[in-house]
């Protein structure tokens, strides 16, 4: 089995306030790993450093070891946007861009200066198509994305990842805000994505994270408790407080 | 402890009380903007016509020679209004009429074209000297001087405490000859004003508006945490009160150089232009920062998620959804604009000026009415009807300030 990204030992502190405390990984390619733990434990601030979305906040001071394809993804020389186009995210709220559906897509790839518009109309119809969108927007695709329903809205966030043919896609919570069916359809799309992308997802729901997921890490208070294959986890969990958190003793 | 009857009593009479003083206060404020507004209609409703909008202030003043031929007998054209009089011998007619100062005035009505007042030529001393002057409909006849039957030269017209229909019969009945005629435009109108106040409306606005989003943006996008970031801030927080005469006198000295660039002398639209676009940089800079706020953090997760950079991020995804908030920041502005004087009298000038441009002085429409008000003869009706024309302006700008605002909310629920 491949390894896309190892971590060794990292730490996260917000100012004096430490995070995530040392924690070492490996991600497999083209598996899904999905991160549980009650809220605050750290799970979606240890997320959003595989992209360095944490660049953006004040104060934010990382240690230890983060490589994607043996590369150091924490140098401060590595090129950020670079990285990003490599990985890309989808949100807990679905949140397009005022814009069309169509510009909403080909809003990474313009961002790039790719502007002919054939390239452009091909990656829109494969990456709404991947996004298993493609059906039901194919007639209105100049429409504003807002008046998708908020399922559609979250897998068209999926198909504007897509269009960037990332390695990864990082997902927060991605069906928190969705209703039972919307949630099933996306958790449907993530075993299609599979094929193609490593996918790493945060989420709230257990089930969801047994649905879904090849490999589990459970954390608790910025640490790493267990990570094993979701099957091992949640049938026979080694340490006493994934038993606890996975049987709803607590969080 | 038991709550006793007393209390409750006392409790009731405490809510009543300050209930009904707010009652009172709001009833205060709502009856002195009632007045305010009766006050101004009822002085300057009469005053208020389009006319007023489309005149000249400064009235132009004609001498001229009447030709020697003009003997005839006109026909009375059949489309004139019931209230004109008509000179069958020298082929003219005029109305009575107010002016915008409420004194009485004959205005000419139609002109014959075979008419002598036709055919006038200039008789004032200048290069114009002998020239035909061609004089319109709606100017005013201060003077008509005749020869009557005894050779006498004499004067009819509103000179002569005439008007209209004592104007014609005199004419008609006793003169001879018409000799020389002094004819007036109106005056007293506000186009000048407009103007002006349309050339400051786009200096100031060309300069503040582009400065403030720009800085509006670098405060809230690129220098969010610095630790300059609240210094700046405060100190634009407080460029907001200081009184406006401050900024006037810093523009005479600070900014008079650089109109001076622009070869304009002494004041100028241009100097008041720039003088209040400084005004309204805080607002602008301030309204824009809301507006940038109101935008979703979400929105720049996902732009920079996707391999944007941060100009990338503002400027396609940030500003454009901060328009409407920017738009209201605009019309705040103008309204600024409309109502701002003490800052213009010594950037401006308080001259009316009948043909302003951009680098010579003229009034906006508040100082047109401090100009009117300061003379020796102050013209309150005149006055009032530019408030109204003001109070106009500032409640659509108002009305839409708020359906923008109430959109925005929208986009955003």
């Amino acid at each position: 089995m491949e390894n896309i990204f190892e971590i060794r030992d990292l730490d996260l502190y917000y100012g004096t306030n430490q995070a995530l405390k040392k924690i070492s990984m490996d991600i497999h390619r083209n598996e899904v790993t999905a991160f549980i733990g009650p809220s605050g434990c750290g799970k979606s601030t240890f997320l959003r450093c595989f992209n360095r979305m944490n660049d953006l906040i004040p104060d934010c001071r990382i240690e230890g070891k983060m490589t994607m394809n043996d590369t150091d993804i924490m140098s401060s020389k590595l090129n950020v946007v670079d990285l990003r186009t490599r990985v890309g995210m989808v949100f807990q709220k679905p949140n397009p861009f005022p814009m069309s559906i169509y510009d909403n897509v080909a809003y990474g790839l313009r961002c790039q200066n790719i502007k002919d518009k054939k390239v452009l109309d091909q990656i829109v119809t494969q990456s709404l198509k991947k996004a298993a969108l493609w059906e039901e927007v194919k007639d209105r695709l100049n429409e504003n994305a807002y008046k998708l329903s908020g399922g559609q809205q979250q897998r068209l966030c999926i198909a504007r990842a897509i269009s960037m043919e990332p390695d990864v896609i990082l997902m927060d919570e991605p069906t928190s805000a969705l209703d039972p069916i919307a949630t099933s359809k996306i958790e449907d799309l993530i075993q299609e994505l599979k094929r193609d992308y490593t996918i790493i997802i945060v989420t709230h729901s257990m089930q969801q994270a047994a649905r879904v997921s090849d490999y589990t890490a459970f954390f608790l208070l910025g640490e790493v408790i267990e990570f094993n294959t979701t099957k091992v986890l949640f049938q026979i969990p080694s340490d006493k407080r994934t038993e606890d958190y996975i049987t709803g003793r607590f969080g | 402890m038991k709550v006793t009857e007393t209390m409750i009593k006392k409790r009731k009479v405490k809510d009543r009380v300050l209930q009904t003083v707010t009652l009172i206060s709001s009833s205060i404020s709502v009856l002195i903007l009632i007045m305010l507004f009766f006050f101004i209609f009822q002085k300057g409703a009469g005053s208020l016509s389009f006319k007023l909008l489309t005149d000249d202030y400064w009235a132009k003043n004609y001498l001229l020679d009447i030709p020697a031929e003009q003997t005839g007998t006109y026909v009375k054209p059949a489309n004139l209004p019931t209230d004109s009089f008509w000179s069958v011998k020298y082929g003219f007619a005029v109305t009575d009429a107010l002016s915008h100062e409420k004194q009485k005035l004959i205005l000419i009505e139609y002109i014959d074209p075979a008419s002598p007042l036709a055919k006038m030529t200039d008789a004032s001393s200048g290069p114009n000297f002998g020239k035909a002057q061609l004089i319109s409909v709606g100017m005013q006849i201060q003077k008509i001087g005749y020869v009557d039957i005894n050779g006498d030269t004499r004067s009819a017209g509103t000179i002569a405490d005439q008007n209209a229909k004592t104007l014609v019969d005199t004419l008609d009945s006793s003169a001879l000859t018409l000799n020389q005629a002094y004819i007036k435009t109106t005056g007293g109108g506000i186009r000048g004003s407009i103007v002006s106040t349309f050339y400051l409306i786009l200096i100031s606005l060309l300069l503040a508006v582009p400065i403030g989003i720009m800085t509006a943006i670098y405060l809230n996008e690129y220098a969010k945490y610095n630790r300059f970031t609240p210094w700046l801030r405060s100190s634009i927080e407080m460029l907001t009160g200081v009184p406006s005469i401050i900024y006037g006198l810093m523009g005479m000295v600070v900014l008079y150089p650089v109109t001076a660039l622009f070869k304009a002398s002494g004041t100028s639209i241009l100097l008041g232009g720039l003088t209040l676009s400084v005004i309204l940089l805080p607002t602008v800079i301030r309204s824009t920062e809301e507006a940038l706020k109101v935008v979703p953090d979400n929105f720049r997760d996902a732009s920079l998620s996707l391999g944007a950079n941060q100009a990338q991020t503002i400027f396609r995804i940030v500003l454009p959804s901060a328009i409407p908030g920017i738009l209201s920041a605009i019309l705040l502005s103008l309204g600024r604009i409309i109502g701002e004087s003490a800052a213009l009298i010594y950037t401006m000038g308080t001259f009316v000026n009948d043909s302003p441009t951009v680098l010579t002085g003229g009034t906006s429409l508040a100082v047109h009415i401090w100009s009117l008000m300061s003379g020796e003869q102050p013209n309150f009706a005149l006055a009032s009807a530019i408030s109204i024309i003001i109070l106009i302006i500032v409640l659509v700008l108002n009305i839409s300030v708020k359906l923008l605002s109430g959109r925005l909310r929208k986009t955003w629920q």
